[in-house]
């Protein structure tokens, strides 16, 4: 089985896959956090409620495809009214008092998501345009898993050309680099933070769709994956895109991989990255201020 | 005493300290002076630790320190105060010193016994109190101070620590006429063991404080000497046309 | 100063009263809740200590917490230990993982601060959780408690337990009182206002941070192995960072930095926890949103509230001539 190439490339692309929703999670924490210097542990809750909604959208219309496109539009627009309520709010509050909040928010979300959709594990079929697979050494892999990780890239592609070559980007990187220049020189700090905010929100959305038809829906889904993400933002050092891609790279292959070569420690693996990253480089691998 | 050799420092092209070497003799009282900018407290910082050298080595009785980090330096016996008032918020004048005496005493790692039964660190307080003529009130809190009693909070608490050598950064600054001139009999009255490095702005202080004199502008020392020769120097006074001169005759 | 303490103490023996009264005559149900609120009351203390005075907000206190439970599950019924010596075995391992991971956190600060604790706990989470020696997912049952039949009390008796917790929790509370005034606990509060001032002074931030830390740890781990001899199970929820979480909600309700406070914000927690889950299964709903209005509102905790009253009656009480401020 070690010599087998076809399993290595099967581990290597289930890799993948997981770095690429790791990313599409963490893009919008990160960014968020390094921009208004805002954590929010409610993050995952989002990724769960695009999930949610996702399911709720393909049964009412029938069509993954919808759902698909709508989920990360309603996750959005719930980012954008708790912006509005707490977390403008929340901003300039102590890192202590944003974790309460933020962690108040996680418990309300997660009896939300039981009160409305139940206490059991919901699933959303595969859509039938990607259900098939590609032969690969006996066995088929699931095209949807190839598409999950071509849209991760094209996602990455969009957010770089964003962040780079426009005027906006060069606004949110400025504001990352020193808030407090951008918001002399003219820049409107709040319109560009609640826009960054909801872009982020609807990329956890589009991540919980997109996992969906993969992993189960359940509440608790969210809260599973935010430990993961945190750690793939702080990783990668905050508010910079390549820490994040970096980022969501090693701890995605780290867990597959893990699990494959030393299923004992593979978990224990990453939060050592972690804890090793904050004692010798708490700054992450590529942050974005110097 | 205390001794700098060839301290060097920079911020990317910025020479911030340059080749600075000054030997401080036991009981001396030095004073470092010069123009805004010049690098008194970088200066500082790379004596006490909190900056790390580029280059050079600092010694302090003989012994060097350079490889120590600033609390090690602390407990060897070098002691500060800081330029802008880094006090204990919310602690009482009484309880701030006798921090300053526990630690110092190296009796922070005691929990069996409150230091308000410890005869030597209640001791240790009362003077510093006196020294610092804060004994009437030693029970109010920190913030409730006058800037002026704050200032003298600020050298006491390193004074509490009973240093071989006390680094004191602008112990005048921001402060009224009348209080500098009670913070100048205060630092005279400290006789004797105390070996004093002080960066001041105050001429008249510096006149009648210290025995030596250093100049440092663009991170260099460019003149020593006693008080007199400082004041008599071209050099100093081109550095100085506008800071002083006119009203310290 | 003076009257604050007044206040502290008169609380705490207040609370005492109450517990004793409810312990014997609680039904059933009450004496586990009971049980439950002064585990919650010894773990919360523990990290006030660490958080309140010692400025380290920590998100892993569950997992010392569990690492002591396990500790003492493992000793006491794979090895045959006796329940003393398993107790005191688990509280020096907690104080020693506490030590490690104040010395490792010394220069990370807030936000990071933080997260590097979360990672330290999930790490002890997930060995747990994937370890098959250690029950794995379903922990481990059969826990014995402490024997103490040689002074005639069983403590498998509910009540008998309950007076055994409350006075463990007051032991913990009397010996943090005593802590904090001591020259270590007096730098621990300097430490906390002011590190740069602390160690030009001469203070080892490293060696000082680690030796509260290590103290919160061993005293997360007693109430670790208590809690093990309270259910007789053990399973890696006693681990998981939503407990940590609680803990510090408990922490932040109940008055952070004020030590009795948290003993009052777990009752209030665990109480209004098993008031609300009576209607409806969606207590952590409300719990939530409690949490956001309370910081919302810019409280200090019900300590602090409790603080205010006292203040505010003495001072019609003693009119307008002399105010004095604690």
């Amino acid at each position: 089985m070690i010599t087998d190439y076809s399993f290595w490339t099967i581990q290597l692309l289930n890799g993948l896959q997981f770095s690429m929703l790791l990313f599409l999670l963490s893009v919008g924490l990160s960014i968020i956090f390094g921009l208004m210097n805002f954590v929010n542990l409610a993050h995952g809750s989002l990724y769960a409620l695009g999930a949610f909604t996702g399911y709720t959208f393909a049964k009412l219309l029938g069509s993954y495809w919808a759902a698909f496109f709508l989920a990360p539009v309603a996750v959005a627009l719930v980012g954008a009214i708790l912006y509005q309520l707490l977390i403008k709010r929340m901003r300039s509050a102590s890192p202590l008092n944003q974790v309460l909040v933020t962690f108040g928010l996680l418990f309300v979300f997660l009896d939300v998501f039981r009160f409305v959709w139940g206490d059991f594990t919901l699933g959303i079929d595969t859509p039938e345009l990607l259900n098939f697979g590609f032969a690969m050494g006996g066995q088929l892999y699931p095209a949807y898993r190839l598409f999950i990780i071509f849209l991760g890239l094209i996602i990455m592609a969009a957010l770089w050309l964003v962040l780079e070559r426009t005027n906006i980007g060069a606004m949110i990187r400025a504001g990352v680099d020193n808030g407090e220049m951008a918001a002399c020189l003219g820049m409107n700090v709040n319109k560009v933070f609640f826009s960054v905010f909801c872009v982020g929100c609807a990329l956890a959305g589009l991540a919980g769709v997109v996992a969906a038809p993969i992993f189960s829906v359940y509440p608790g889904m969210g809260i599973e994956l935010l430990v993961p993400t945190l750690i793939v933002v702080v990783i990668g050092g905050l508010g910079s895109l390549r820490g994040v891609i970096a980022g969501s790279m090693l701890v995605g292959m780290i867990q597959t991989f893990g699990q494959v070569l030393a299923p004992q420690v593979a978990s224990m693996l990453v939060y050592a990255l972690l804890a090793a990253t904050l004692i010798l480089r708490p700054q992450g691998l590529f942050p974005a201020r110097g | 005493m205390l001794e700098a050799q060839n301290l060097m420092k920079s911020f990317g092209a910025l020479h911030v300290t340059n080749n600075v070497s000054v030997s401080i003799k036991q009981g001396e009282r030095r004073a470092i002076i010069g123009p805004n900018g010049a690098g008194k407290t970088t200066f500082f910082n790379l004596l006490t630790g909190e900056l790390p050298l580029d280059e050079g080595r600092v010694l302090l009785g003989g012994q060097d320190i350079t490889k120590l980090k600033p609390d090690g330096r602390a407990r060897r016996g070098l002691g500060r105060s800081f330029q802008k008032n880094n006090l204990f918020d919310g602690l009482t004048v009484q309880e701030s010193l006798t921090l300053a005496a526990v630690t110092a005493l190296g009796k922070s790692g005691i929990f069996w016994r409150d230091p308000a039964n410890d005869d030597e660190v209640v001791q240790r307080v009362k003077t510093t109190a006196q020294q610092i003529k804060l004994e009437q009130v030693l029970n109010t809190v920190t913030d409730n101070l006058s800037y002026g009693q704050r200032r003298q909070l600020e050298v006491g608490i390193a004074l509490a620590s009973r240093p071989k050598v006390l680094l004191l950064d602008e112990p005048t600054s921001g402060m009224s006429p009348e209080d500098t001139g009670g913070m100048l009999e205060l630092l005279k009255n400290l006789t004797g063991e105390v070996t004093m490095l002080i960066i001041e702005h105050d001429m008249d202080l510096v006149y009648n404080l210290a025995d030596q004199v250093s100049v440092l502008n663009y991170g260099q020392i460019i003149f020593e000497g006693t008080p007199e020769e400082t004041r008599a120097s071209e050099e100093v006074r081109r550095i100085y046309i506008g800071e002083w001169g006119e009203d310290d005759a | 100063m003076i009257k604050q303490e007044t206040l502290r103490t008169f609380l705490a023996v207040l609370l005492v009263i109450i517990a004793v009264i409810y312990a014997v005559n609680a039904g059933y149900f009450g004496k586990e809740i009971l049980a439950e609120i002064l585990l919650f009351a010894i773990l919360a203390m523990s990290l006030d200590f660490l958080a309140g005075f010692g400025g380290m907000v920590s998100l892993g206190h569950a997992a010392l917490y569990g690492t002591g439970a396990y500790f003492y599950a493992v000793l006491t019924v794979n090895y045959g230990w006796n329940a003393p010596s398993a107790m005191a075995a688990a509280i020096f391992f907690c104080g020693i993982a506490g030590w490690i991971v104040g010395a490792a956190t010394a220069r990370v600060r807030g936000i990071f601060f933080i997260m590097a604790t979360l990672a330290f706990g999930q790490m002890a989470y997930v060995y747990v959780f994937e370890n098959r020696a250690l029950g794995g997912d379903d922990g481990m049952s059969g826990i014995p408690r402490l024997d103490l039949s040689l002074v005639g009390i069983d403590l498998v008796d509910p009540t008998n337990f309950d007076i055994f917790l409350i006075v463990v929790a007051a032991f913990v509370f009397i010996f943090l009182m005593w802590l904090l005034k001591s020259g270590f606990g007096r730098t621990l509060v300097g430490l906390h206002r002011n590190e740069m001032r602390m160690r030009a002074l001469g203070l080892s931030l490293l060696l000082h941070k680690a030796a509260a830390f290590a103290i919160a740890g061993g005293i997360a781990g007693l109430a670790g192995t208590l809690a093990a001899q309270h259910a007789m199970f053990v399973s890696p929820d006693y681990l998981d960072w939503k407990l940590s979480g609680l803990v510090l909600i408990i922490v932040i309700l109940g008055g952070l930095g004020s030590l009795i406070g948290p003993v009052l914000g777990a009752a209030v927690v665990i109480i209004l926890k098993h008031q609300i889950s009576a209607y409806t299964e969606h207590w952590a709903f409300f719990i939530g949103v409690f949490l956001i209005i309370a910081v919302l509102a810019g409280g200090h905790g019900l300590y602090d509230l409790l603080v205010k009253l006292n203040k505010r009656a003495r001072r019609k009480a003693t009119k307008p001539e002399e105010v004095v401020d604690a």
